[in-house]
């Protein structure tokens, strides 16, 4: 079995997504998605941790399309609330991955405090429909396939990252403004 | 003759039909009692959806302006304590419009202790925030607020605040 990096698994996301709505949390996933492919259908959110999940469903609800959110751990639980957001929204297609390298590795890689926490279970106690706890890159990439040709309710997705990652590509491009209007003319042309 | 609190009452669903013609929409919002009159104006006109935090509202705003909608965030002024990294971070350097009703505890008439530090630091912060503000004084016209306040949070693209005095749709200490 193939180990995963936040790299390969943000490279997992790309090749499985083409025009929906990806959105991006701070730190280095915004960054490695960047250096990877950037395209009109990524947010990169480089501030607010902890606020990607709550952004991705105010874009599934007002946009009713399947939209993707790459979240982190230690952003997840920094602000829970999205899940209860997401979770009080019948049918709304939202797609939460969550990857979890127990650090926070923007910052000096401190560890997150989750040893007893379960992640999956808080998803479905807030009222996700599915959730996968996986740590292997074919079933993360089939999973995450499978949640965006049928979702038609919150799934999560907890990819459990079990390397660490090449050196990450340098800060976004802070034309903030045009970034925003990039992502909303895109979603705009979809209709 | 109606009595002031149906007067005032009225204010409130006023206001909520102005805000929804005016082209403003979807709503989020965590209650606050101040604005309870136009939460259920907004719920009855337009559907209001509860966030059970307000920073993560204007998350959700965010995301509803990245849509292409014209979102309105309600919260009681305390709430914009927790939204202060949300607005500094995410709407204001992205330029992201949404317009935010805002209560004002701890502002005459309200004098409870817990809100009076708020109170003053409300329009200073949404000032420091980059953030245009207008207050519903009790001479305004809903209809000329709404439309005004649509016109700077549509064309520009811009964020903006409504203050809302606890009094104005009836609210007693």
């Amino acid at each position: 079995m193939a180990a995963v990096n936040k790299t390969s698994a943000i490279a997992t996301v790309i090749a499985a997504t083409d025009r929906e709505p990806v959105i991006f949390t701070t730190g280095y996933a915004c960054r490695i998605a960047a250096g990877l492919h950037d395209r009109p259908n990524h947010f990169y959110m480089t501030g607010s941790m902890g606020l990607a999940s709550s952004i991705a469903v105010g874009v599934a609800l007002e946009a009713r399309r399947r939209t993707v959110v790459v979240d982190g751990d230690g952003a997840l639980l920094m602000n829970p609330v999205g899940l209860i957001a997401a979770g009080s929204v019948p049918g709304l297609p939202l797609v939460h991955v969550v990857l979890d390298d127990g650090c926070y590795a923007s910052t000096g890689g401190q560890a997150v405090p989750s040893h007893h926490v379960d992640l999956c279970a808080w998803a479905r106690a807030a009222g996700y429909a599915r959730t996968v706890d996986t740590s292997c890159p074919e079933q993360f990439a089939d999973k995450l396939r499978a949640a965006l040709a049928d979702a038609d309710a919150p799934v999560f997705i907890r990819a459990a990252l079990t390397e660490p990652d090449a050196p990450v590509p340098g800060r976004i491009d802070p034309e903030l403004p045009e970034h925003a209007r990039r992502f909303r003319d895109h979603l705009a042309r979809l209709g | 003759m109606i009595s002031v609190t149906e007067r005032v009452a009225t204010t409130a669903e006023m206001l909520g039909t102005e805000l929804v013609g005016a082209g403003f929409g979807g709503f989020y919002g965590t209650p606050c009692g101040i604005l309870s009159p136009l939460y259920l104006a907004l719920q009855d006109r337009a559907g209001l959806m509860t966030v059970t935090r307000e920073d993560n509202a204007v998350g959700l705003a965010a995301g509803a302006a990245l849509a292409g909608r014209c979102p309105v965030v309600l919260m009681q002024n305390s709430g914009l304590g927790q939204c202060v990294n949300a607005l500094a971070s995410l709407v204001s350097p992205y330029r992201i419009p949404m317009l935010l009703v805002v209560s004002l505890r701890g502002v005459h008439p309200d004098p409870t202790p817990e809100n009076t530090v708020m109170g003053r630091l409300t329009a200073p912060l949404l000032r420091d925030l980059g953030i245009h503000t207008a207050v519903l004084t009790p001479e305004a016209d809903p209809a000329v607020t709404a439309r005004e306040l649509y016109e700077v949070v549509r064309d520009p693209g811009r964020p903006a605040a409504l203050l809302i005095p606890p009094d104005a749709f009836g609210w007693r200490p």
